[in-house]
């Protein structure tokens, strides 16, 4: 029997406790008149180690979400969408440090139950969705991914950054959105589902001809 | 070098040359001409229902402070500090009672007027040297409402707003008021697109020949059930006063019957009874047409549609308004809002607004496929090429003027104007006719404002 001892890893560094919190949530979801039936969970404490196996199953998820967006294999996704799905991203607006908000008042871009993105995604599976067809090249990056437990233990709170790059035709000027999002994953059966994704895009005018396309 | 007395006259008999959708020279013109005397839109008095509340607005390169001052009156400020030239509200929206400069820190009440200029004393010697009483943020040289709806113009003697919506205003209140509170506006979405801004505009005002080419996918998908080809061209296309629009046939049936085919709850019914005159319910009760897209000359569209909004056979309708901001020949700016009647109940306020969002707006899946369309359109206008071409825009005409269906009699229809059933470019047309008025002619020299100035033969006397 070794004696050996694991090496020693240095201590978690203790973080500061920041006095306000971080992250891509916020009110949206509740404050929505369309946002009634959406999971109202939120997270609790820091977030979880990277080598926790919550966070190693939330960052897979977010990875393999982004390959599905990527090849706009939009069934495939639907699937990955809990039936209570909250899908928001609201209108970002610039106002003055002091306001208090810094979002359009009860106005988004999406703001979507499961039905409703269930029309868009048979809108593409159409032959006449002329926005996608030809179809755009997309890639989504998806990174400063962290987790969070919540009270209940089959659901996860998750912030990503996305930054999407989206070019169309052969000489057309790419388009980019950058975004901050915070997703509420819940398991159910063997995996994870998307149960509320609060999309929090950095730009007050968008720089892309429309938004076909998922974040 | 374009001749400009040819594009117009190519214009006014419907042949539009494609280059005029992306052209240096032409926007030069249409910034000069047109965007500096026309009435623009740029906000609801419901976005600020406050005291102190405000929006920042553009009209192309001008940013105006739609401000409700304490007297509760709305004012269109220029932004711009009367001292060095800095923007004095860098943010978008909110509640002040004051604007203060961050160069100099010169402050402004929300009513415009100078109130804090630091060191007036010991800097200009006071009143003697800058006359600080009466110096106010420069007003837009025109603004005026109508149903709240708040227009620009940067012409100080633009005739009356409602004297040049004319008789489309009729055609306005179905849209801005079907209660005596009118509507609530919310948003703006705003987005960038690299297509001209009249393209969009004409699409609104009457293209109703691309519905059923161009949306067939929201059909599909049951989201909408109208644009299939026939109900469309049972339609009429409408022009009026300084606007027009396109309306689709109604299955037969009442007044009240009508309005619940395309959603309304006989509660909206009711307070629409009240509010619209005999002839404005007639277009629905009797003639049978109900309003769909339309535009006001020259950048500002409206929509009117009722989707299905949940897995049931019921639709709901929404009204959006947007203007279509130019950046430049090939670059406009989608500012689109979605307006509700203020009366309405809660929950029909909820649901128009996911059928918005569903229908148009950034993520509307109307709108996706129109953008692909006019964004290779203007991209497509830039080449030599297209100074060649000159495009047909007389559907509805035969060669020699005579139109391929007579307008509708007064009996046939209740509205004002001039209206045809079918497929027709009567108000492509119309728009680019009011288009090519502007563009013709020169501007006159604008006065200036001189901030507390000195006559002009004043110098500097040095000691």
């Amino acid at each position: 029997m070794s004696t050996q001892t694991q090496p020693t890893a240095p201590e978690p560094a203790k973080e500061k406790v920041a006095a306000a919190p971080t992250g891509n949530g916020g009110p949206y979801s509740a404050e929505s008149r369309l946002g009634g039936h959406a999971p109202r969970t939120q997270r609790t404490g820091r977030s979880l180690a990277f080598d926790d196996p919550r966070h190693l199953q939330a960052h897979h998820w977010m990875v393999e979400e982004t390959y599905i967006l990527d090849a706009q294999n939009y069934e495939d996704w639907l699937d990955l969408l809990t039936d209570d799905i909250h899908y928001i991203m609201p209108v970002r607006v610039t106002t003055a440090l002091t306001a208090g908000f810094d979002s359009a008042p009860h106005m988004a871009h999406f703001d979507e139950n499961k039905y409703s993105l269930s029309r868009r995604v048979a809108r593409f599976l159409t032959e006449h969705a002329w926005t996608e067809d030809p179809p755009s090249r997309l890639r989504h990056h998806v990174t400063n991914v962290r987790t969070f437990a919540t009270p209940n233990p089959d659901e996860l709170i998750v912030d990503t950054a996305v930054l999407l790059y989206r070019s169309r035709g052969d000489i057309r000027e790419a388009s980019i959105i950058s975004a901050g999002r915070e997703d509420l994953l819940r398991c159910v059966g063997d995996g994870w589902q998307l149960a509320r994704r609060t999309i929090l895009v950095d730009d007050a005018v968008l720089r892309t001809q429309n938004l076909a396309v998922f974040l | 070098m374009t001749d400009l007395d040819l594009v117009l006259g190519d214009v006014r008999r419907g042949m539009i040359p494609a280059h005029i959708y992306n052209d240096e020279e032409i926007f030069r013109l249409e910034r000069e001409r047109l965007f500096s005397r026309a009435w623009l839109f740029v906000g609801h008095e419901s976005e600020i229902p406050q005291a102190g509340d405000y929006v920042v607005r553009r009209v192309l390169d001008d940013s105006f402070i739609l401000s409700r001052g304490e007297d509760g009156q709305v004012r269109a400020l220029f932004n711009m500090c009367l001292h060095r030239g800095m923007q004095v509200c860098r943010a978008e929206m909110g509640n002040a009672s004051h604007f203060r400069c961050p160069y100099h820190g010169w402050s402004y009440r929300n009513d415009g007027r100078i109130v804090g200029l630091p060191f007036h004393k010991d800097a200009y010697g006071g009143e003697a040297g800058f006359r600080r009483k009466g110096q106010t943020l420069l007003p837009a040289p025109s603004m005026d409402t109508y149903n709240g709806l708040i227009f620009l113009s940067l012409d100080p003697d633009a005739p009356p707003l409602r004297e040049y919506l004319g008789d489309f205003a009729f055609y306005l209140d179905y849209y801005t008021r079907q209660s005596a509170s009118g509507i609530e506006l919310r948003g703006p979405q705003r987005w960038r697109v690299k297509t001209n801004w009249k393209i969009g505009a004409e699409n609104f005002a009457g293209d109703m020949y691309h519905t059923p080419q161009t949306h067939t996918s929201v059909v599909e998908i049951g989201l909408f059930r109208e644009p299939k080809a026939e109900k469309r061209k049972d339609g009429n296309t409408y022009w009026a006063g300084n606007g027009g629009g396109t309306t689709y046939k109604l299955p037969a049936g009442t007044l009240e019957e009508k309005l619940r085919y395309v959603g309304y709850p006989d509660v909206m019914i009711e307070r629409m009874k009240e509010q619209w005159s005999q002839d404005q319910l007639d277009v629905i009760g009797r003639d049978g047409f109900m309003i769909s897209a339309a535009s006001v000359f020259p950048n500002m569209s409206f929509v009117h549609n009722w989707p299905r909004v949940e897995d049931s056979d019921d639709v709901l309708p929404f009204i959006s308004l947007r203007t279509w901001q130019p950046v430049g020949p090939d670059e406009t700016e989608v500012v689109s809002w979605f307006a509700v009647d203020a009366e309405a109940p809660e929950e029909f306020k909820a649901l128009s607004y996911k059928a918005y969002l569903m229908c148009f707006g950034s993520t509307g899946m109307f709108e996706q496929d129109d953008v692909e369309n006019w964004v290779s359109l203007t991209n497509t206008a830039a080449g030599a090429m297209a100074r060649r071409l000159l495009l047909n825009s007389r559907m509805g005409l035969l060669e020699d003027g005579t139109e391929v269906v007579p307008p509708l009699t007064r009996e046939q229809y209740s509205g004002p104007g001039e209206a045809h059933v079918g497929y027709g470019e009567y108000n492509q047309r119309h728009l680019l006719s009011r288009w090519a008025d502007h563009l013709e002619r020169p501007v006159e020299k604008v006065s200036q404002v001189e901030v507390s100035g000195v006559p002009a033969d004043h110098k500097e006397v040095r000691a």
